[in-house]
């Protein structure tokens, strides 16, 4: 395993978007996790006598809010950097929760075939069927609306992929010989299935891991637009720029912060997943 | 000889049905019939799609038959419970690139059969695991290697370790040189020979090297198209075969010091039949020189004649 990284991390450095990734992924970890320490104000903080203040660098701006302040006077770079915590968790959470249902179902259904790979194929066809983002409102919905209930929504979305993925790994490699060999010496079902085939489905695990890592905190975020993600005074990306919507002409600076963060973070985990898959599948690697 | 494995009228059909197609059949083993004396070795050869894997996967279980039985140590396959059985008969593959777990290191793949099977202890399996390497000729600090570390040779030797690590009675061997450079075959071979005489192994040899099969078995078994076309000791099938398959099998094979290769005459014409469309009378008659209109009407019954068992009207 050692080596395994050892060798990944070899090949991404070749990578110059996955370094990129990779460097903003750990600022934005490092911002998280000090938030406490380096956010200048309470991000909940409401200054009556300083609402909607520019950046401190453009004309009418204060020294004390440097990124500005938004409608009810709370200091927007302290919100933005609470946010980061929320985004980040959000996406963790999201890939843990999708990475494992997703990869127990699409063992099961990939190793057994048949009744049960049908059904499991079915259902995850019937999520595919639907717009993600729709399909998650819906959860939603029905569940209420809070950031707990928006993470179970969008990782429900996101567990086809995972399925579909780990399916077709494990219906390639149950036919090796290796796996008779281990059906041989008197190894059960579930010894094959996660000690035997599991660890050489991993690369494209890992790639599927970091791209869901992004789609999670995008459709957290477009929840929290919607209301029905995190709930206000918590400080979420998403939730900021549906707060700033209204001001977009008189102050753009509220709408423009929030959206660039989750723009840069998405991007960061998009750009790594990619370096990831050229890192791992030699055969998709381009040609030039 | 006592018999350790006994295998009594076994068949073995693959269906295959295809949404708005006619059912077919597949038979891959039909009327198998043969024994494996203790210590003895058996090789199994026939051209690709014979059915010597299918007989293997069959005889190790990991696949079932479709009628007749199999014994082991005179228990029948559907009497064993598991851990049994699995000590008892185990089974070395053809690709020592495919039947190691890339992700496993080689002392786990030589100690889990211990592990699943036994209640030794960790210590225990460590002490097993680093004699039966050194058994094999694989040196100890190998142990926490990948596969892919491994020359094929060595692979292979990992495989054998890890048959062996049960002390089973019987060993299938599945072509288990036939991956391997010609320098590396002799090395195996005769490792195997070695193993044998140590740990009083039965082999059950299968192969389509002819070379490979007339060193190392007692008696050999002939297999066309699902059928035992030709079953004796070595010595009277390699320098009397009978059974026109058998003649035209070995003449085919090439050898040292002759400057003709097989002339036209050697080989059977056209290719074998599809399993799936089996031919009424003999399976081999429409590529046999020596078939009459008898051959196409029945399936020859496997006879003891000339010190063998061999199907063939005209043998």
């Amino acid at each position: 395993m050692k080596q395994f990284l050892k060798d990944l991390f070899f090949e991404l450095k070749k990578n110059r978007g996955a370094m990129i990734g990779i460097v903003i992924i750990l600022i934005s970890l490092i911002i998280a996790i000090t938030a406490p320490v380096i956010a200048p104000h309470n991000p909940t903080l409401v200054n009556s006598e300083s609402l909607r203040l520019p950046p401190s660098f453009s004309p009418g701006g204060s020294k004390d809010f440097f990124l500005g302040t938004d409608d009810l006077g709370r200091d927007l770079l302290s919100r933005l950097i609470y946010g980061s915590q929320v985004s980040l968790s959000v996406g963790f959470a999201v890939v843990v929760l999708s990475l494992i249902t997703g990869t127990f179902l699409g063992v099961i259904a990939g190793f057994y075939g048949g009744f049960l790979d049908k059904s499991i194929m079915r259902l995850t066809d019937l999520i595919m069927s639907l717009p993600s983002i729709l399909f998650a409102i819906v959860i939603v919905a029905v569940l209420g609306p809070g950031i707990v209930n928006a993470i179970v929504a969008v990782s429900i979305v996101a567990i086809p992929n995972f399925v579909r993925i780990i399916r077709a790994q494990v219906m390639v490699e149950k036919n090796r010989q290796y796996v008779s060999a281990a059906k041989l010496f008197g190894a059960s079902n579930f010894r094959i299935m996660f000690i035997e085939i599991l660890p050489n489905c991993m690369a494209p695990l890992i790639v599927q891991a970091s791209l869901g890592f992004s789609d999670g905190i995008l459709n957290v975020a477009a929840l929290g637009f919607l209301g029905l993600g995190a709930q206000a005074p918590m400080s979420e990306w998403g939730t900021m720029l549906s707060d700033a919507r209204s001001y977009i002409e008189s102050s753009p600076w509220m709408v423009t912060l929030p959206g660039l963060c989750i723009l840069v973070v998405v991007l960061s985990f998009n750009l790594l997943g990619d370096g990831l898959r050229d890192a791992l599948d030699p055969r998709l690697k381009k040609q030039n | 000889m006592n018999n350790i494995l006994e295998v009594n009228s076994v068949n073995k059909i693959f269906p295959i049905r295809k949404m708005f197609k006619k059912p077919l059949d597949l038979k891959a083993l039909s009327d198998i019939n043969f024994t494996l004396g203790s210590n003895e070795t058996l090789g199994i050869v026939g051209e690709s799609g014979c059915g010597k894997s299918t007989l293997a996967k069959v005889l190790t279980k990991l696949e079932s038959p479709t009628s007749g039985d199999i014994e082991l140590l005179k228990i029948k396959y559907p009497d064993y419970n598991p851990k049994d059985f699995h000590s008892h008969i185990q089974m070395v593959f053809q690709d020592p690139y495919q039947s190691l777990n890339p992700r496993k290191k080689a002392f786990d793949i030589i100690a889990d059969p211990l592990r699943i099977n036994t209640d030794k202890s960790e210590a225990e399996i460590k002490e097993l695991v680093y004699a039966m390497m050194k058994r094999v000729g694989l040196r100890e600090e190998f142990a926490l290697r990948y596969p892919h570390h491994f020359s094929g040779g060595q692979r292979q030797r990992l495989g054998i370790a890890r048959a062996l690590m049960l002390r089973p009675k019987v060993l299938i061997l599945d072509e288990p040189v036939s991956a391997l450079d010609v320098s590396i075959q002799a090395q195996v071979l005769n490792l195997l020979l070695e193993l044998q005489q140590e740990f009083s192994l039965s082999y059950l040899f299968i192969s389509h090297d002819l070379s490979v099969v007339q060193h190392i078995s007692d008696r050999i078994l002939v297999m066309y198209l699902g059928r035992v076309v030709e079953y004796g000791s070595r010595d009277e099938i390699f320098n009397n075969p009978k059974h026109p398959y058998t003649q035209i099998l070995l003449d085919s094979a090439p050898k040292i010091g002759l400057k003709s290769i097989a002339t036209k005459n050697d080989v059977a014409p056209g290719e074998a039949p599809s399993a799936l469309y089996l031919p009424k009378g003999c399976a081999f008659a429409p590529r046999c020189p020596k078939k009459t209109a008898h051959c196409e009407e029945s399936i020859p019954p496997l006879e003891d004649k000339y010190n063998r068992m061999v199907a063939c009207f005209n043998a």
